[in-house]
């Protein structure tokens, strides 16, 4: 046990060293704290405007605001200037620069038609709005969350099973492998490049958060920050540790059946393509996170390792699926650990041509 | 006492080894010859744990090999192994770390060994910014680091200048005097001649031949040599071998049971200036059993 250890701290101090390893951090938590201070980024979508008016106003609600000018010229010389979002004319006729905001041009109309109602003699009783239980809709702000997990799971996740292909490769080629097992075994020495390149992604992710909640409360966009986002961050750490495990195992079996970096990209195909389309399929997840595909791929291993995450982000999912989800991935993760290893040890000495997964189990 | 015992391996249809079998005693180094591809390098792996046999076993002190015995067995690789951007002091402790040594007596060994080895300086370099026989220093600190009771060491000259070849003999018989038994594989026959206690030959995946370089001697061809100045041409005719003319100066060398007569017609033929049995090399004892 204690060679396991050894060879994960040798990983994390020699990768956490790298100029690439740093540069990915920095960047990603720069990234993530400039997002957080984009006020829109987390909006919901409800805007306010800004409205020249010359003369008569119209009832629009909270979100226009009036400006009251003397002379037209004076209101589009203040649209010109952007001070204003469009200027209005005698309550009568709707100025915009080069185009109106669409959200804008809605209320402003229901707003005209109102007071012409109004002026006719109409009353009109307001139509009655409740709901029964059922499906809220998605909340902007969790959604748009949700869409920055999968890309930062998806990036952590690559470069950590990249990482454990690129040193398993380098091991044999330069054939370290040869001393390294004729002191430990090589559960140890796979398990213990794994442990150390996961424990590398997770700290990257501790800093990412890290940046994004510092950077938002310094930007005083805490309270814009979704409810539960303690839980959905909580929740990002545990899918963050079962994907890049279950991905860095699959990695490292691949990894091993070639002897040259050149061939990794080739062999670890199915690795990588199985993560584009988890990938793919969570940007969906976000964005539809009750629909039964989300449901389905997000107990589904491994397309739950990054689908559940967004999910839990983009929604509330029920209890019972969380557990179902975890139970699964955990044990499709030792089961990929344990293929891994067994393909791995018999890979690893032999170096020369690609093996073919077939050689190994004759 | 490293032993290996009727070791068998194939690799698909391919027989590697059929019967191999070698015992190095402490204190003693042995030479490990043999043509390429005869199985020296799939010995030593198996020795080292590194392939199972699919029959024999390897021991040491009459006990099986396991992992935490073979982490006191010193292994230099065919093909050297090494990180190449970790840093020369940091590499040896961390395998002086996986043989299990503490931290602190890692790095004790570690400077010991610095020194041993003429790295000093070079600790903060990364072994990719060595040169070759420098990094083969590095390699065989890593193989030495953890007091090894036994090394295992595959083609350790290869790639060395001389003045390299010489010190890794020094370190390899200091080691030697201090008890520890030293099995290394090599095409250098000369040295292995000069330096080995005693030499195995592998042929084929056969042991052909195993023990003191003396014993070898004495049990290949011995061949003899006559000079003669001044003689007919026809002299040597009764006897096999190998008759050459320089000017007036005849050589014969000759295999023959009967040193004698071949000495009597040398002197009748002319004036006998050199008379003696040669001492085969190494090389010859090679080609002769190898063939
Ligand atoms: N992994 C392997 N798969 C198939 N054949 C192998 C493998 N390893 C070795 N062999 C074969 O086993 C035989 C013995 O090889 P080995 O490397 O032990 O020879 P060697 O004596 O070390 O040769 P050299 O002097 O060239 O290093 C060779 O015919 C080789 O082709
Ligand atoms: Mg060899």
């Amino acid at each position: 046990m204690k060679e396991f250890f050894l060879v994960a701290a040798r990983e994390i101090k020699v990768r956490g060293r790298t100029k690439s390893f740093v540069i990915s951090l920095v960047a990603s938590a720069l990234l993530v704290a400039a997002l957080a201070f984009l006020p829109s980024f987390f909006d919901d979508g409800d805007s306010s405007f800004t409205v020249g008016v010359v003369g008569q106003e119209l009832a629009a609600g909270p979100d226009v605001t009036y400006k009251k000018f003397d002379t037209s010229a004076a209101a589009e010389e203040a649209l010109r200037a952007g001070e204003v979002d469009a200027m209005l004319l005698d309550g009568q006729t709707l100025v915009g620069d080069g185009s109106v905001d669409t959200d804008l041009e809605y209320l402003m109309r229901q707003a005209y038609q109102q007071a012409q109602l109004t002026s006719a003699g109409v009353t009109l009783d307001p139509l009655n709005v409740s709901t029964i239980a059922g499906k809220e809709a998605p909340d902007g702000a969790r959604v748009a969350l949700a869409n920055l997990l999968v890309i930062l799971l998806f990036m952590l996740i690559m470069f950590t099973a990249m990482y454990v292909a690129i040193g398993i490769v380098e091991e044999k080629s330069s054939r370290i492998v040869e001393i390294l097992l004729a002191s430990v075994k090589p559960w140890q020495l796979l398990g213990g490049k794994i442990v150390g390149l996961v424990v590398l992604g997770f700290v990257n992710l501790l800093v990412i958060a890290a940046a994004g909640l510092g950077a938002s409360a310094a930007a005083g966009e805490i309270g814009s920050l979704p409810s539960g986002i303690g839980g959905i961050v909580a929740n990002t750490f545990l899918w963050f540790l079962l994907g890049s495990a279950f991905f860095a195992a699959l990695a490292a079996a691949f990894g091993s059946l070639v002897s040259r970096q050149e061939d990794l990209n080739g062999v670890l195909s199915p690795m990588t393509m199985t993560l584009i389309i988890t990938y793919l399929l969570s940007f969906f997840v976000a964005t539809k996170p009750e629909s039964t595909v989300a449901q389905v791929f997000s107990m589904l291993p491994p397309f739950s390792a990054m689908a559940m995450p967004v999910r839990f982000a983009a929604t509330d999912v029920p209890l019972w699926q969380i557990l179902v989800s975890i139970v699964v991935m955990v044990v499709a993760t030792i089961g990929v650990m344990m293929l891994g290893a067994r393909i791995y040890q018999r890979a690893v000495l032999r170096t020369g041509a690609r093996l073919k997964l077939a050689q190994l189990f004759k | 006492m490293l032993e290996a015992k009727d070791l068998h391996k194939a690799f698909g249809e391919k027989v590697a080894l059929s019967g191999v079998s070698l015992k190095v005693a402490p204190g003693e180094i042995m030479g490990f010859v043999g043509a390429n591809g005869a199985g020296k390098t799939t010995t030593m792996r198996i020795i080292m744990g590194l392939l199972t046999p699919d029959l024999g076993t390897s021991s040491w002190n009459g006990a099986p090999l396991n992992l935490q015995q073979r982490r006191r067995l010193g292994y230099m690789p065919e093909e050297r192994g090494l990180y190449p951007k970790m840093k020369v002091a940091e590499q040896i402790t961390y395998f002086a770390r996986l043989r299990g040594l503490s931290a602190s007596d890692a790095a004790a060994a570690v400077s010991r060994l610095v020194g041993q080895l003429s790295l000093e300086g070079k600790e903060n370099t990364a072994v990719e910014a060595l040169s070759l026989g420098n990094q083969q220093r590095v390699q065989l600190a890593v193989a030495l680091v953890a007091d090894p009771v036994a090394l295992v060491l595959d083609e350790p000259f290869s790639g060395l200048d001389p003045i390299a070849v010489d010190s890794l003999v020094e370190v390899l018989q200091a080691r030697a005097a201090e008890g520890v038994a030293v099995l290394f594989s090599s095409h250098q026959l000369e040295l292995v001649e000069r330096i080995c206690d005693s030499v195995s030959i592998i042929s084929a995946g056969q042991m052909v031949t195993s023990g003191p370089v003396t014993q070898l001697r004495a049990q290949a061809e011995r061949k003899l040599k006559v000079v003669v100045r001044g003689a007919e041409n026809g002299w040597a005719q009764g006897f096999d071998g190998d008759f050459t003319t320089d000017a007036d100066v005849q050589t014969l060398i000759t295999v023959t049971a009967d040193d004698q007569a071949v000495l009597r017609s040398a002197l009748q033929a002319g004036r006998v200036e050199q008379f003696g049995w040669l001492q085969p090399s190494l090389a010859e004892i090679f080609r002769e059993v190898v063939a």
